[in-house]
């Protein structure tokens, strides 16, 4: 993820999607299929599909456009920084329970996104415990309460 | 023949769905006005909403189609104060909204674009009573040929029109539709691209891909402007808060021709609101342009996009209702809510469920009225949202996104899932392509192996069914000539210049 100044980037992604293609068709090729009536079965489609994407990315590949911008260090960090607070929330969010997690995955965002740290504390607090009420009470939605601390009593 | 819209507005005016109407309106001018939430995102994330407060049919999607239009008005608001278009349908919006706002006249630019909105979409809307049942009346006599052949169409118009790279276009679009055959397969029972997941059996779930692909990718796109500071916070003075009648007469002229120009846009599938802008702001530069105005703050070069893009997003539920075939990006998301449903849009649905088809429509005449209302007096308070910081906004996008996929399924795994979607989407927004063909694919793809195989198989295998009939032949040809005509008439003019110099 640096900058690049030759056209790199699509070319990358022609053959990537080619990869992608030829694993599609194996896939399909392989299918076993029952006997059925059908003239055309559950195969034909993907394989049209895979050579229509070979194809297109074999353009690509030859007549590349020019690279977008991508984020430089930095920014690479912060971005998987998110990624990773994403993931941890989708980890969290059943066993601690929706408002405990919610409280500090808000907060570490919106410290990401350029809040300071009392802002962010506040953000935490507001928006999660809004939402619960918001969700549950509102709109009659059943929330993780965490079946860690309930393990615990 | 207009039934349908009588029985309509009496779906459209039971309390429920009048008070739908009103807070899809007002909801989607909020998130259309949030920076960075175009109409597409907004539907994305509310989208699961509709479902938890287990509406019928009718009611979501009238709740949607108000979210889907109040988006688009919403969206103009920071084209128009801040410079930012809200999506790509509103780029045209700044080149004459901003100035005006620059000039101290935000307050009638945002009147002048309700009021420009409201005409463009008032037509539209009376097109749309008018052709799509005859539309529909022809759309009876497509069997599954003609189907694939319209869908092979809408898939080349796209390609051609969408975005600026076509070959990205159709590769977004191709894996839109590898993506729906993932699952098992309906006409044979085998499983395909399933991995031995279960989770994967039904396919990709479509709530967890759209929010996956427009509000995960959206979170990680914003955190490349987290700490840029234009416009976050300061906000240009409204002065007047309305828009004089003389100025909206002035610019009554703009706003007919572009409705209509709009509205004919919106129809053909695969062209959206961007198309829209675009060709009436050039078309009515060309007429009315007189005094080199046009991109300093004229009135005229306001109205024309605005009303364009209105008229286009009503227009694009032409082919939606009438053929199955959404006309936008947007379109295709509403398409597939109505999927969840189990109604699939299509000639039949004027006949078999005209309480949807009706019911959508007559919505469509009251939401617009309700945006009108809402949009001229409460224009300064919509503003005020443009000043939420983006460290409020993302953490809520977060929320709501994980609840909305949560409370489907009660399950992780689709959580992980959209996750993963979202890093596949902004790959593919970093990489150049936009996102409303991968979704069109992915929303027409099952509908299309469907058609091709019932074809096939009505034909025994022989291919020439495809385009045996007059209409798939015409579509056919059709589609061959969108793909080749913007390559070749280049060529000939050019060859024709050379000959003659």
């Amino acid at each position: 993820m640096s900058q690049v100044t030759k056209p790199v980037a699509d070319r990358l992604l022609g053959i990537v999607l080619i990869g992608l293609a030829a694993f599609v068709a194996v896939q399909a090729i392989n299918l076993e299929v029952p006997f059925s009536y059908e003239p055309v079965g559950p195969r034909a489609f993907p394989l049209g599909l895979a050579i229509l994407l070979a194809g297109l990315s074999l353009v690509l590949v030859f007549k590349p456009g020019a690279d977008g911008e991508w984020p430089h260090k930095a920014l690479a960090i912060r971005l998987l920084l998110v990624l990773g607070l994403l993931l941890a929330y989708a980890m969290l969010f059943t066993g601690l329970g929706f408002i405990p997690t919610s409280l500090m995955v808000v907060a570490a965002l919106a410290r990401l996104f350029g809040a300071s740290n009392g802002k962010a504390l506040i953000t935490g607090v507001l928006l999660s415990a809004g939402s619960y009420v918001l969700f549950t009470e509102g709109l009659g939605i059943a929330l993780p309460t965490g079946t860690w601390l309930a393990a615990f009593i | 023949m207009f039934d349908f819209l009588i029985e309509g507005f009496g779906v459209a005016l039971t309390p429920l769905n009048l008070g739908l109407a009103f807070l899809g309106a007002l909801l989607g001018t909020l998130f259309g006005a949030l920076p960075g939430i175009g109409p597409i995102n907004g539907i994305a994330i509310l989208m699961p909403l509709a479902y938890t407060l287990g509406l019928p049919a009718e009611s979501a999607l009238i709740l949607l189609a108000g979210i889907y239009t109040g988006a688009e008005y919403g969206g103009r608001m920071s084209s128009i104060l801040l410079n930012v278009p809200g999506d790509a349908g509103a780029v045209m919006t700044t080149l004459d909204g901003h100035p005006l706002a620059k000039k101290g006249l935000a307050g009638p630019a945002l009147g002048l674009s309700a009021v420009s909105s409201f005409v463009g979409a008032t037509i539209a809307i009376i097109g749309l009573t008018l052709f799509a049942p005859l539309l529909a009346e022809v759309a009876v006599m497509f069997g599954p040929a003609e189907f694939f052949a319209l869908m092979v169409f809408a898939f080349s118009s796209m390609s051609v029109m969408m975005g600026k790279d076509p070959i990205k276009t159709a590769i977004g679009a191709v894996l839109g539709v590898l993506i729906a055959t993932v699952g098992v397969d309906s006409g044979t029972g085998v499983m395909r691209y399933t991995f031995g997941m279960p989770e994967l059996y039904d396919g990709i779930d479509f709530v967890v891909m759209i929010i996956g692909l427009f509000a995960i990718s959206e979170i990680l796109l914003m955190l490349e402007h987290a700490h840029r500071k234009d416009g976050d916070g300061e906000l240009p003075p409204l002065g007047r808060v309305f828009v004089s009648l003389k100025e909206v007469l002035y610019c009554k002229g703009a706003m007919w021709r572009s409705g209509l120009l709009g509205f004919i846009i919106g129809v053909l599938p695969g062209t959206g609101a961007s198309v829209a802008g675009a060709v009436s702001y050039t078309t009515e530069k060309r007429l009315s342009d007189k005094h080199g105005t046009f991109g300093k703050g004229d009135m005229r070069g306001l109205a024309a996009p605005e009303a364009a893009n209105n008229a286009s997003a009503a227009g694009s539920f032409v082919p939606m209702l009438t053929l199955g075939i959404p006309g936008s990006g947007t379109t295709a998301v509403l398409l597939g809510a109505l999927m969840l449903y189990n109604i699939t849009p299509g000639p039949m649905m004027f006949t078999e469920r005209p309480e949807v088809a009706g019911g959508l429509i007559a919505s469509l005449y009251i939401g617009n009225i309700v945006l009108l209302a809402l949009n001229l007096p409460l224009a300064g308070v919509f503003a005020r949202v443009l000043t939420i910081p983006r460290w409020v906004l993302v953490p809520a996008i977060a929320i709501l996104a994980f609840v909305g996929v949560y409370q489907l399924h009660s399950d992780l795994t689709a959580i992980y899932l959209m996750l993963l979607i979202g890093v596949f989407g902004y790959l593919l927004r970093k990489l150049g392509f936009s996102l409303a063909p991968v979704i069109l694919g992915y929303v027409l793809g099952g509908l299309m192996e469907q058609n091709l195989r019932r074809a096939l198989s009505i034909s025994g295998g022989d291919v020439d069914i495809l385009w045996q009939s007059g209409i798939s032949l015409g579509l056919w040809i059709a589609a061959a000539a969108l793909l080749v005509l913007p390559w070749l008439v280049p060529k000939l003019l050019a060859a024709r210049s050379r000959r003659v110099g």
